[in-house]
């Protein structure tokens, strides 16, 4: 049989979702463990990078300090982590083996994307319009919350956005500790010469990143303070004036 | 502005460097190839031989042996490791572009055989060297793979617990264990395998709640058993690093372990015409035991000595170099 047959018929087979190791479990599992990472990285990286980028210093140290989440491979961070007494590799709730070590590798790894498009875009608020704010009266607060972060909100969405994807389709990584998420599915098909199961593994992994992809394009499009189509625009006037 | 600018420098100074990075690597590679895998090159007058083999200790250690033997034997040796036997079992690998794989009889027949006849394949070794090889004669032809002689040494499958454990369960060989609830961690193509998770569970009647894909002898199962997260590892019968841990290896009473005596897999057409290659492998695999190569295993992740350094003062010793 072909392996792509053999992938074909791994992802058909209602068993192979089934169960404790399931892929539906894993799946659930590796959601979960995305999208608490996202937060946990927008929880801090979103407010730290707007506030710079609404200073308009410190940009470049937070930057590159955010960097080293990208540069320090995630998979030896997790390695190092796991060796660590703490977090180490305790059953962490839902999150599985070597929850905690999971998610804090996955959170500097989701961090660079975020901090770098918030601050860039808080921070490339045209100059005129900022002064325009400033000539009105705005107070620091009302510039950042009324100006600024309208019409940076589609560049900071595209940053979680990217994150996003990256933070999904690298958790699988969690699986070389034997951790949590569809990583198994992929290191037990190829450790077993079960090429079938790895590839199907993957195929679920990379078709959740695209319908997440989606969502995400839809979101930032939706935050969009100036839209494609004039009826949209003029519907969001209204909304806007409405909402005032 | 003055940050908009500081970050355009940033970028471009980091574009020049990443260019300039890149031209490092492309040329310290070029002055790296020549010599092999940077260790001591041979005269090469007999042409290129490639090695390849899986990167954990005993085979690195293996492999270096190999590759000192043939480089004095006259030809220029190279050895590249791979995380897996399917990285160099594929196409284009061995035994077409690579020439020469330290194996093990069950271990290259074993994946010879699920790879021919599906992953569910009947098994066709056994725990007689001689046999395995007889009956996957035709497998080995079809891939024109040649087996020269196994070496009395034998790096089977083997399972440990830690001392406390051991003590206090009084377990010394596996049928100890019968009906006992153990977390297993072990490679990750353990599962249902009759030299692993299906024989600990079939033959000696284990009860394996959970099993953890945590490698073969690798730190993380170790650190496992150590840490009483599991109750049973997996490991080789040469590992030399479990007495230092205070690990204790059970014996495999019932025989579920198929026959891993260590035998070169080398390309038939590469061998027909280098028999004094066949000649010097041979010899090498006459002068390994089990016991000499759990010592020398020791050497390299106990005393942390090169695994070059190793093969090379055991090869001068047994007269080999």
């Amino acid at each position: 049989m072909s392996v792509f047959g053999d992938t074909w018929s791994y992802l058909l087979d209602g068993a192979s979702w089934a169960g404790d190791d399931g892929m539906l479990r894993l799946l659930l599992q590796q959601l979960l463990l995305t999208v608490t990472a996202l937060g946990l990285a927008s929880g801090v990286g979103l407010p730290l990078a707007c506030w710079l980028g609404h200073l308009g210093r410190g940009g470049f140290l937070a930057i590159n300090i955010s960097n080293v989440g990208r540069a320090v491979p995630t998979f030896a961070l997790l390695a190092l982590l796991v060796t660590m007494d703490w977090p180490g590799v305790d059953t962490f709730g839902p999150y599985g083996r070597a929850g905690i070590a999971t998610l804090l590798a996955l959170t500097a790894f989701a961090l660079p994307p975020i901090i770098t498009n918030s601050y860039v875009a808080v921070h490339e608020v045209p100059g005129d319009v900022k002064e325009s704010a400033r000539g009105m009266g705005m107070t620091a607060g009302q510039q950042f919350f009324r100006v600024e972060l309208p019409l940076a909100l589609p560049l900071i969405v595209g940053g979680v956005r990217l994150a996003l994807v990256q933070v999904w389709a690298t958790a699988t990584i969690a699986a070389l500790v034997a951790g949590p998420g569809l990583g198994r599915v992929i290191t037990d098909g190829f450790a077993n010469t079960y090429y079938g199961k790895g590839i199907a593994g993957a195929v679920v992994v990379a078709l959740v990143a695209l319908a997440l992809e989606l969502l995400a394009a839809a979101v930032q499009r939706m935050v969009d303070p100036l839209p494609r189509a004039a009826v949209r625009r003029k519907t969001q006037t209204l909304v806007a004036a409405a909402a005032e | 502005m003055q940050v908009r600018r500081t970050l355009a420098t940033v970028i471009a100074t980091s574009t020049v460097l990443l260019g300039a990075a890149c031209a490092g690597d492309d040329l310290s590679k070029d002055s790296a190839n020549p010599s092999g895998s940077g260790s001591t090159a041979g005269t090469g007058d007999k042409g290129a031989v490639k090695i390849s083999g899986q990167n954990f200790p005993e085979a690195t250690l293996v492999a270096s042996m190999y590759e000192q033997l043939l480089d004095a034997k006259g030809y220029d040796a190279s050895v590249t490791l791979v995380g897996t036997r399917d990285v160099y079992m594929a196409k284009g690998q061995f035994p077409d572009g690579v020439q020469v794989v330290p194996e093990y009889v069950g271990g290259i027949l074993d994946f010879l055989n699920t790879t021919a006849n599906g992953p569910k394949a009947e098994p066709i070794t056994t725990s007689d060297a001689a046999a395995s090889i007889a009956a996957g004669q035709s497998l080995l032809e079809d891939k024109g793979i040649t087996l020269l002689d196994p070496s009395t040494a034998s790096d089977t499958n083997a399972f440990f617990v830690s001392k406390e454990y051991a003590d206090s369960e009084g377990v010394s060989k596996l049928s100890d264990l019968e009906g006992k609830s153990v977390k297993l961690a072990a490679a990750p193509d353990c599962k249902g395998r009759s030299d692993c998770e299906g024989g600990l569970t079939d033959v000696y009647g284990i009860d394996i709640t959970e099993l953890l894909p945590l490698g073969y002898a690798s730190e993380q199962t170790y650190k496992s058993v150590l840490d009483g997260e599991s109750q049973l590892g997996e490991t080789s019968t040469t590992d030399g690093a479990l007495e230092s841990q205070g690990l204790v290896l059970l014996e495999d009473d019932k025989a579920i372990q198929p026959a891993q005596n260590l035998v070169p897999a080398v390309s038939s057409e590469w061998i027909a015409n280098h028999q004094d290659a066949a000649d010097a492998l041979n010899a090498l695999m006459a002068a390994l035991t089990t016991e000499k190569l759990t010592e020398l295993n020791g050497q390299v992740t106990v005393d942390r000595a090169q695994p070059e350094d190793v093969a090379k003062s055991f090869l001068e010793d047994e007269g080999l170099i």
